[in-house]
């Protein structure tokens, strides 16, 4: 098929565009490590990467090879493959990718050529995953170790309380608590176990000083996304993400998000917006479609602007006493389940499901959110093969319909772009907007305030 | 020739399981606790002087309703059942639980409960593997379930009592077992859908009048003489199967199903629950160490379907029917691997995807027809 219609991103920002040259020399690094054979650990987000720059261990991110695949629009090649293989086409893409990556991998004995990366993802000694989120995960490394790479697999398993259940009530607390904490020593020894390496926990705490630096520069720069107009968009929020993933606790991530603080901060105080006129302030819910970030830019040439995405948002939840980095582990973890908890977790599988916000009684935080960001309306990407992450936005719609804030949900997918109807979702947004205008929610933003 | 069922809308089976829970209620006066997946133990609600019963989808029947609550894009199932929650067609519940088993019922628990409040409601939360850890943390799940239903009810759940009715459902998981011993002859005594809608009536049913039910078939069945002509035996693996229809679609194409590995089936009754001097140890073991189901992760390699294979062997199957329901992730993530497994050790495997409605029925019958044949 043709993917003509499929843009790359435009980003705003300086440090963003400066990516381009940080991350090739981050996987060039990576790639000499891999080639004198040391150990590969194939991770899932939700493994505290602190913890794998503590043991000094290689690792790749399978799902973010999935979103490098999607861009390239080299997705749909592996997706296939996978198809071939009986998996289903409902699965979710990141995974598929992988599936059918691996596939080809095993036939040839080599990263097949259309890999993102010059030598794809490498071949793990070792899989660890992570329950995090959804069913998928659990299935997934299973699967490759079932039919591709013969490894030694652990997938932590960090449950958090259903919204009915109070996280403050000191019995669950701990009940909670518990299990994080036993299944986070369960990690550490299965990693010992398979590098032969001691975790030194002095190392470890540095190395998440310098991490939670890093984040707070990060949610500070969000939080500075208040200002109208805004000064940073979806397609530097969306790339921004990406060193947290690989370059965490190293100097480098520290400043690279100061930068990046500095930068917006810098915009702000110049009033200096990523749109002539902001017209609509929205918030986006869902994963991007990796494939085409450029719709972000087409609706910008609409006057349409992202202050907010829920998903990879990082609130405060890393505010925690270093002291016992171990025991810093397990309460973040646990206060980003309490965090989602207050969003609402009525869809919440595990720790986060960003398609729901402000649900959980007495929780204002959805109505906030709309205030302190000037909200006008909502964007929802339902994504077909990632329900984890998308399950629950008609859910977040009717609760904000509820206080005025008009939104819409459009169908596609995170990665893979078969499912993507260019002419389709050009107009139905181009629509929802000019509803916004009919019903006073478009225009300037500065005028509809005063 | 039975007259073809594939909607499931003629199964009178599951309008008597609601008539009869509707009566058991007016005549004990206790609660009707809902409950979908097995890992919160219905012995404990039992215990706690209420009526556990086991809700079941309408395969085929009009979901619309659950489209101002949900995305299109979700188990077929689970919107199926959540339709039928806010047409009020479960009004003669007074409590809902619902075990973390997948993601999908999980969201259907937050969703219902939010929008369609019931009396009592409980999330049981449950790990995905089955460490040490884990299972600490489903024996203290365990008590903190039943501390909320005892304050439901207002009913203590006492031991001696608890392991009287661990008791009662073990009788039953026994008599469930002679029932599948007699499947193991050549020309089994009793249709797999006849079973299917008898395990469904057990979930919705107290543990005594089940009792009633299993001696009741039992004794008809073994008084019935072997007949008909020797057919492919199937034994039946996938997504929930709470309508016989797909069992009857087997049948007509001219197959046996004479095992299963799906949920109400045999799974649940597999084996007893070991009355151990902690009653949570025992349902700790029985409910989620070796309760068979793909949601719970017992690590790489195939080694984790042998129990399966097992199975296919003891029942002398010739092939095995693959059931997945749109969106099922644990299912679904499974079949490739189960598939190449099953075929290397001489058992084919026909996949059937279906978003529970069991239609277009007249193409699902001919590929059941196609597998059959091949069979014979
Ligand atoms: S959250 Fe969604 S995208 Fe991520 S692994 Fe799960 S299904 Fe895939
Ligand atoms: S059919 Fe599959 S997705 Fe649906 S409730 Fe059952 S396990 Fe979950």
């Amino acid at each position: 098929m043709s993917h003509s219609e499929m843009s790359r991103a435009k980003r705003h920002l300086e440090t963003t565009s400066r990516m381009k040259e940080m991350l090739p020399r981050f996987f060039m690094r990576m790639m000499e490590r891999r080639f004198s054979n040391e150990p590969l650990a194939w991770c899932m987000v939700g493994v505290p990467p602190e913890l794998l720059k503590a043991f000094d261990l290689l690792f790749e991110w399978p799902e973010n090879f999935g979103t490098m695949c999607a861009s390239r629009l080299v997705a749909p090649r592996f997706i296939e493959v996978a198809e071939g293989d009986g998996y289903s086409p409902e699965l979710c893409s990141y995974v598929t990718n992988t599936m059918g990556y691996c596939k080809l991998f095993k036939e040839t004995g080599e990263a097949p050529p259309e890999s993102p990366l010059p030598g794809g993802m490498g071949t793990p000694a070792m899989l660890l995953g992570s329950g995090f989120i959804c069913d998928p995960r659990w299935k997934w490394f299973q699967s490759i170790a079932t039919r591709f790479f013969d490894v030694p697999v652990y997938s932590s398993d960090p449950l958090a309380p259903p919204w009915d259940i109070d996280p403050h009530d000191p019995h669950i607390e701990n009940h909670y608590l518990t299990l994080l904490r036993e299944d986070l020593a369960g990690q550490i020894s299965f990693i010992e176990k398979h590098t032969g390496k001691k975790l030194d926990l002095n190392r470890l705490r540095e190395i998440m000083a310098l991490s939670h630096e890093a984040l707070a520069y990060w949610r500070d720069t969000l939080a500075l996304r208040k200002a109208v107009p805004t000064p940073m968009g979806s397609t530097d929020y969306f790339h921004a993400i990406i060193p947290q993933m690989y370059l965490v606790g190293d100097q480098e991530a520290v400043d690279f998000y100061r930068e990046i603080y500095e930068e917006v901060k810098d915009r702000v105080e110049r009033g200096v917006g990523i749109v002539e006129e902001e017209k609509y302030r929205l918030i986006w819910f869902g994963l991007p479609p990796w494939f085409n970030m450029g719709i972000f830019n087409y609706l910008e040439s609409l006057g349409a602007v992202f202050a907010y995405e829920s998903t990879y948002n990082v609130g405060d939840y890393f505010e925690v006493d270093l002291s016992d980095p171990l025991e810093a582990i397990v309460r973040r973890t646990w206060q980003r389940a309490v965090k989602m908890h207050e969003y609402g977790a009525e869809t919440m599988p595990e720790l986060c499901n960003p398609a729901v916000f402000g649900g959980f009684s007495g929780s204002n935080l959805l109505e906030e959110l709309v205030g302190e960001y000037s909200l006008t309306g909502a964007v929802m990407h339902l994504t077909r093969s990632c329900r984890a992450v998308s399950f629950g936005e008609v859910h977040t719609k009717n609760r904000l319909g509820k206080i005025g804030v008009p939104s819409l949900i459009f169908e596609s997918d995170m990665a893979d772009p078969r499912l993507w109807s260019d002419a389709q979702i050009k107009t139905r947004l181009h629509a929802f907007l000019e509803t916004m205008d009919k019903t006073g929610r478009g225009g300037n933003i500065n005028d509809r305030q005063k | 020739m039975t007259v073809r069922n594939n909607t499931g809308l003629l199964n009178k089976a599951a309008e008597e399981n609601e008539q009869n829970v509707r009566r058991i209620k007016a005549e004990t006066g206790k609660p009707v606790i809902g409950y979908l997946c097995c890992f919160a133990p219905p012995e404990i609600i039992s215990a706690a002087g209420a009526i556990p019963y086991r809700i079941t989808g309408q395969p085929g029947m009009d979901t619309s309703a659950a489209d101002a609550y949900v995305e299109p894009y979700g188990c077929t199932y689970v919107r199926n059942i959540l339709a039928r929650a806010v047409d009020g067609k479960l009004d003669f519940l007074d409590g809902l639980i619902i075990s973390h088993s997948c993601d999908m019922v999980q969201r259907l628990y937050g969703i219902w409960t939010y929008s369609h409040p019931l009396p009592y409601s409980y999330l049981f939360n449950v790990p995905h593997q089955i460490s040490p850890w884990a299972q600490r943390f489903y024996k203290r799940e365990l008590g903190f379930f039943q501390e909320s239903l005892e304050k439901f009810t207002g009913h203590q759940v006492t031991i001696p009592e608890l392991k009287n009715i661990i008791v009662k459902y073990n009788h039953n998981r026994f008599l469930v077992r002679k029932l599948y011993e007699l499947r193991k002859e050549s020309l089994p005594l009793i249709e797999g859908s006849e079973m299917l809608n008898l395990l469904i009536a057990g979930g919705t049913l107290p543990a005594e009048d089940f009792t009633v039910l299993l001696e009741k078939t039992t004794n008809d069945v073994i008084k019935r003489k072997p007949d008909g002509p020797k057919a492919p035996r199937i034994l039946v693996w996938g997504s929930i199967m709470d309508d016989p229809a797909l069992y009857r679609m087997i049948e007509e194409a001219g197959g046996k199903v004479v095992a299963d590995d799906t949920c109400i089936g045999f799974r649940v009754w597999e084996k007893d629950v070991p009355l151990t001097e902690d009653t949570r140890d025992g349902l700790t073991e029985h409910y989620f160490v070796t309760f068979q189901c793909p949601r719970t992760d017992r690590g790489p390699g195939i080694k984790r379907f042998d129990y399966l294979l097992q199975r296919a062997r003891e029942y002398r199957v010739d092939g095995v029917v693959g059931y997945s329901i749109s969106f099922c992730d644990p299912h679904k993530f499974d079949y490739p691997d189960l598939r190449d497994y099953l075929k290397k050790e001489g058992f084919p495997m026909l996949l059937i995807d279906d978003n529970y409605s069991f239609e277009p029925a007249g193409a699902i019958q001919t590929r059941l027809q196609a597998f059959i044949e091949m069979l014979k």
